[in-house]
């Protein structure tokens, strides 16, 4: 797939999000989030510093178009984008680590990507959950609620995992 | 040599980290909505458009409900004004000219959330109707929220149904209030705070705003008592379930109180 088949899928991608985020009402115990697969979709082997920055820059660009509190989402991404690099090496462990380098699902197989995705989603939702309902929901709630949209999360972006691969 | 500037990077790394997860806890913690509603004037136009499309698609597949809220609230305001103008009848001509305590501006609702820590509206009124930031929104059946940033045509408000609000409320049968606030779970629920252990709450009591704020009218039904516990001994807390439905809201009305800036200007006065 091109660069700008990228940069056109990882725009789409991030209309859809806006649409979910002041669209779609799941009620209070679930949301849906494609950011950490977003965060995915960054080149693998740019420097922590630009991963973190943009990261930023696209979290608070869905906190300004979206319906929301200003800052939860940059957080949360900034929070998920950290420690990327780190995952994929417990996670998925491949040699692979071209300048320009996108980790995909036909890469290293539905399972191992899966997994990397999970922990990224896993990290964003607990840091975006957190911020959001401490001290003011029960520890009960935060825990459903992060669960319920991990898995939820995770199987969006693994949708989206399998359409980016079959336009690739 | 490596080494170093490895740990350079890292470092460096670490510290943009800190500088990026303080920054964005900053935003959160200025509670950043409202400031976004101002700086994004375009933006928000043009998300207010969409919302205002989308909104009647969802309006007009709730006529029947909506019409039926209406005539029922209209109903209920003739009959209130029948009552004034009797008693209006009675007074003396003088009266009839003293300044109304709070006047109103109707608004339409093109963005309603429910299901957030922080939830808010945007309807379809702004600073040419006459909407300023810090005015009280109000149904017949219970506060809405304040406003809290406006355009042009439209104005950003501040749910109750929020981390942080409060509406000052007081119990229909004993005249007992305290601060009411939203416990963060379900959209039908709010919490009465501070009403003595000595005050008994019985369940269907009504809650009425208490009119001791500048912001919103005295006597507006809020709900009824649901249940009540004591709190930390000295007070009890009083479960409220809500008479407004705020996943159905369409209309609302924007509330000015005219004698705002002479209590503003008492408290001013007091050293």
């Amino acid at each position: 797939m091109s660069k700008s088949h990228n940069i056109l899928f990882f725009i789409l991608v991030f209309l859809l999000q806006l649409g979910v985020s002041n669209y779609l009402n799941l009620g209070p115990w679930v949301m849906v989030t494609m950011v950490p697969f977003l965060i995915l979709q960054l080149p693998l082997p740019r420097s922590p510093h630009v991963v973190m920055l943009s990261a930023f820059g696209l979290g608070l660009l869905l906190d300004l178009l979206s319906a929301g509190v200003l800052g939860l989402n940059a957080f949360a991404a900034v929070m998920a984008a950290a420690p990327r690099k780190i995952l994929y090496r417990l996670l998925v462990n491949n040699d692979r680590q071209d300048a320009t380098w996108i980790p995909l699902l036909r890469d290293f197989g539905t399972i191992k990507y899966g997994k990397y995705l999970f922990a990224l989603t896993a990290i964003y939702l607990a840091a975006f959950i957190l911020l959001d309902c401490v001290s003011v929901r029960p520890l009960g709630f935060i825990l459903v609620k992060w669960v319920v949209s991990t898995f939820a999360s995770t199987a969006a972006g693994l949708l989206l995992a399998f359409a980016f691969q079959r336009r690739s | 040599m490596n080494s170093r500037s490895g740990l350079l990077s890292t470092l460096s790394a670490f510290l943009l980290f800190l500088v990026l997860a303080s920054l964005s806890i900053l935003l959160v913690v200025e509670n950043g909505v409202v400031q976004r509603f101002r700086i994004m004037g375009t933006v928000r136009d043009i998300q207010a458009w969409g919302w205002t499309r989308t909104n009647s698609i969802a309006t007009y597949f709730n006529f029947r409900t909506e019409n039926e809220r209406l005539v029922a609230e209209n109903l209920r305001l003739q009959q209130q004004l029948a009552r004034y103008q009797a008693a209006e009848r009675e007074l003396d001509s003088a009266a009839r000219y003293v300044e109304p305590d709070f006047s109103y501006i109707s608004a339409a609702i093109i963005k309603n959330t429910v299901d957030r820590q922080h939830n808010h509206l945007v309807i379809d009124r702004g600073r040419e109707e006459g909407v300023e930031p810090g005015l009280g929104v109000v149904t017949a059946n219970g506060v809405i929220g304040i406003v809290g940033a406006v355009g042009d045509h439209y104005a950003y408000v501040i749910s109750i149904l929020g981390a942080g609000q409060t509406v000052s409320a007081k119990l229909a049968a004993s005249g007992a209030f305290g601060p009411m606030t939203w416990p963060g779970s379900r959209p039908d629920r709010m919490i009465l705070h501070e009403i003595p252990v000595h005050i008994q709450a019985a369940e269907g009591d009504t809650v009425l705003t208490s009119g001791y704020s500048t912001i919103y009218p005295p006597d507006i039904p809020l709900g009824s008592v649901v249940s009540a516990k004591v709190s930390q001994g000295s007070s009890q807390e009083l479960t409220i379930a809500l008479f407004e439905d705020f996943r159905t809201l369409h209309t609302v009305y924007v509330v000015r109180n005219n004698h705002q800036a002479e209590i503003e200007e008492l408290y001013e006065q007091v050293p």
